[in-house]
């Protein structure tokens, strides 16, 4: 991955011949200037907004029974209830706050590790880079899932949402730890920063005011992907009955639905709502992860390829 | 050859940490398997009976002796005894299921990846045509649409609706396995829909992996040669370019691997599939932790396995690795 190079993203964004926001910074604007990195900011904000909302728009207890077993959807209970009789609605909104948040804080804890293993190999070298770049390829080859179901296995009832979040973490930065160090490396040599240390700079200073800042969208662009990965494992975990079965969230969800058969019911109702808010966060996210890859890298944003020899001949003619 | 023992080393530590971390975790946890049986039972275990399993599951001694003693059992091949497939030995279950997951994973891989390839060739010559514009993001949303999601919608509408696959198993109990047509044909029926969820859930990863090293090429000099040269379009695709950009996905490969066979937990236990998945959730529910612990050895093995194969690849793909290794 290359550093990100402003002057190629003017040039993408000319292309595209749109002067709005034009005060923002190159890779914001491209970011809101690409339909698909808006749409799906747009459905990511819709999403998270209805589960922040939770407690205004149901006035009932996801975890508590609030009406008859597998009631059809009604006024009363929009997307009905479950075979225990709890609201469908009401546990998708709240659920969705657990299963959003632990995907943020996992990719975010995991993100942060990342930074900091990946940024200290890239700068300081030597010794540092060399152990910090073996433990970073071992966690690469050690397979995360299986590690994270058996470190799972050992927690009584289940493992909580947020024990899982936090094996997420500890299993998953070594991707972003990796790219993070070959940035660094890229970065070290350049002259500003051979400036910021003749002016005799602290390390810590450099690395934090002069690299970090420039690997924003890198950073940007691992979270989004960590989140993606987050939310869907954590699903994933929790249908398969690693997680406790107690916490509401989208998974677990679809654990109850499963397990209580409600297909079999007639109840599409009671597994639709938690399956439709995975698929449309996993869209909107992936959405997003499209226009960050195409700040980060702006040949993907060029618009149709057109062979050098064509774009040659064409010049010479004109 | 030093760039491949290099990797040999590597992978030798490598399983070395993994292999650690399998001892350490659940030390680290609260309560060792032993007391959790004894406080299960509630009380109805003699302290004698406690001190005997804690030395049959190797927590008795100080923790290098365990140490010692259970890298010892490592290399001789003792996996210990299973207690929710009793009196089977550990080792025979885990070939058994290892066979199932592997049979499933390798076919969704192979096809995932030949699929995702050729997809992403296209994608990447037609750059923002529709094909790009359409199936990129289609495909790696099909990915964030999560396995369990995806498998749950083809259970209920091909097996449960539609019925025209069977809801579970590998192939019917009655079928008895052996190198015939009535069994292989039931394998293979019984196959269909876990690895279209796994098909469907795996492809868009490649194509997009695929695509960007494609695009990232597509503008280099040896590329407008080929063109200068007057090649065919289809000898500069596919010679040239994307020769070049699917070594990285070799190496992906190796990588997914893992994370497949991870994948394949959903499916299987979706489907009731008796591979790996379906007996460690068992085990998992059953704390039966020396299968637990085999499991992750085993899987961690072969992924480990399935890397050097992939550095091996590589250097067999890339004369540039080729040269260097001869000099």
């Amino acid at each position: 991955m290359n550093q990100i190079d402003t002057a190629k993203l003017e040039t993408a964004l000319n292309l595209k011949n749109k002067q709005k926001f034009a005060r923002l910074p190159a890779p914001l604007r491209m970011f809101l200037l690409d339909s698909k990195g808006a749409i799906g900011l747009l459905m990511l904000l819709a999403i998270l907004l209805m589960s922040l909302s939770a407690p205004l728009l149901s006035d009932y207890d996801p975890q508590r029974r609030a009406g008859g077993s597998h009631e059809p959807p009604s006024a009363e209970h929009i997307l009905g209830t479950t075979r225990m009789g709890k609201d469908v609605f009401t546990q998708l909104v709240y659920g969705g706050r657990t299963s959003l948040l632990v995907g943020f804080t996992a990719s975010l804890l995991s993100v942060a590790i990342a930074i900091v293993i990946g940024v200290s190999a890239g700068y300081f070298g030597g010794v540092v880079d060399e152990l910090l770049t073996f433990l970073t390829n071992v966690m690469l080859v050690i397979p995360g899932l299986p590690l994270i179901i058996v470190m799972a296995s050992f927690f009584d009832g289940g493992a909580s949402p947020f024990v899982i979040g936090v094996v997420f973490a500890i299993t998953g930065w070594a991707w972003s730890a990796r790219v993070l160090r070959t940035q660094t490396l890229t970065l070290k040599n350049k002259e500003f920063i051979t400036a910021a240390e003749l002016i005799g700079e602290r390390k810590w200073r450099i690395v934090l005011i002069q690299i970090f800042p420039n690997m924003l969208s890198l950073t940007v662009g691992g979270f989004v992907l960590g989140t993606i990965y987050a939310i869907l494992a954590e699903a994933g975990l929790e249908f398969i009955g690693i997680g406790d079965p107690s916490a509401v969230t989208w998974g677990t969800m679809l654990y109850w639905a499963q397990s209580n058969q409600a297909i079999s019911f007639g109840a599409w109702w009671e597994l639709v709502p938690p399956a439709v808010a995975i698929m449309w966060t996993g869209a909107a996210l992936t959405l997003i992860n499209f226009s960050v890859d195409q700040i980060t890298n702006p040949q993907l944003a060029s618009q149709k390829n057109q062979s050098k020899i064509r774009r040659f001949l064409k010049g010479a003619s004109a | 050859m030093r760039f491949l023992l290099t990797r040999i080393g590597f992978y030798l530590s490598a399983f070395w940490v993994a292999i650690t971390l399998n001892f350490f975790i659940p030390r680290w946890m609260p309560g060792d398997p032993a007391t959790h049986l004894f406080v299960s039972l509630r009380g109805k275990m003699s302290e004698e009976a406690l001190a005997a399993i804690k030395v049959a599951y190797g927590f008795d001694g100080t923790l290098w002796d365990q140490y010692v003693a259970y890298l010892g059992k490592i290399f001789t091949g003792d996996f210990g005894i299973s207690t929710t497939n009793f009196p089977a030995p550990v080792a025979e279950t885990l070939f058994y299921a290892m066979g199932w997951t592997l049979f499933l994973v390798g076919i969704s891989i192979s096809v995932c990846f030949a699929l995702g390839m050729l997809m992403g060739i296209k994608a990447a010559w037609g750059q923002g045509k529709f094909f790009d514009s359409f199936f990129t993001p289609f495909n790696v949303m099909l990915y964030a649409f999560s396995q369990p999601v995806i498998a749950l919608l083809l259970f209920y509408g091909l097996c449960y609706q539609l019925e025209w696959f069977p809801l579970g198993r590998a192939h019917p109990p009655m079928v008895i396995p052996g190198f015939t047509w009535e069994f292989i044909s039931a394998v293979a029926y019984h196959a269909v829909v876990p690895l279209l969820t796994m098909i469907i859930v795996g492809i868009g990863s490649w194509h997009l992996g695929m695509r960007n090293n494609m695009i990232n090429l597509i503008n280099q000099d040896f590329i407008t040669l080929a063109q200068a040269k007057g090649l065919s379009e289809r000898r500069v695709v596919y010679r040239y370019a994307a020769r070049n950009a699917i070594l990285p996905q070799i190496t992906s490969l190796a990588m997914t691997f893992g994370y497949v066979l991870g994948g394949a937990y959903i499916v299987e236990v979706m489907f009731n599939y008796p591979g790996l998945g379906k007996f460690s959730l068992a085990a998992i529910q059953a704390r039966d932790y020396a299968f637990i612990q085999s499991q992750l050895l085993l899987v961690t093995a072969c992924v480990l396995v399935a890397n050097l194969i992939s550095d091996f690849a590589n250097v067999l793909l890339d004369p540039r690795l080729r040269y260097a290794e001869a000099a």
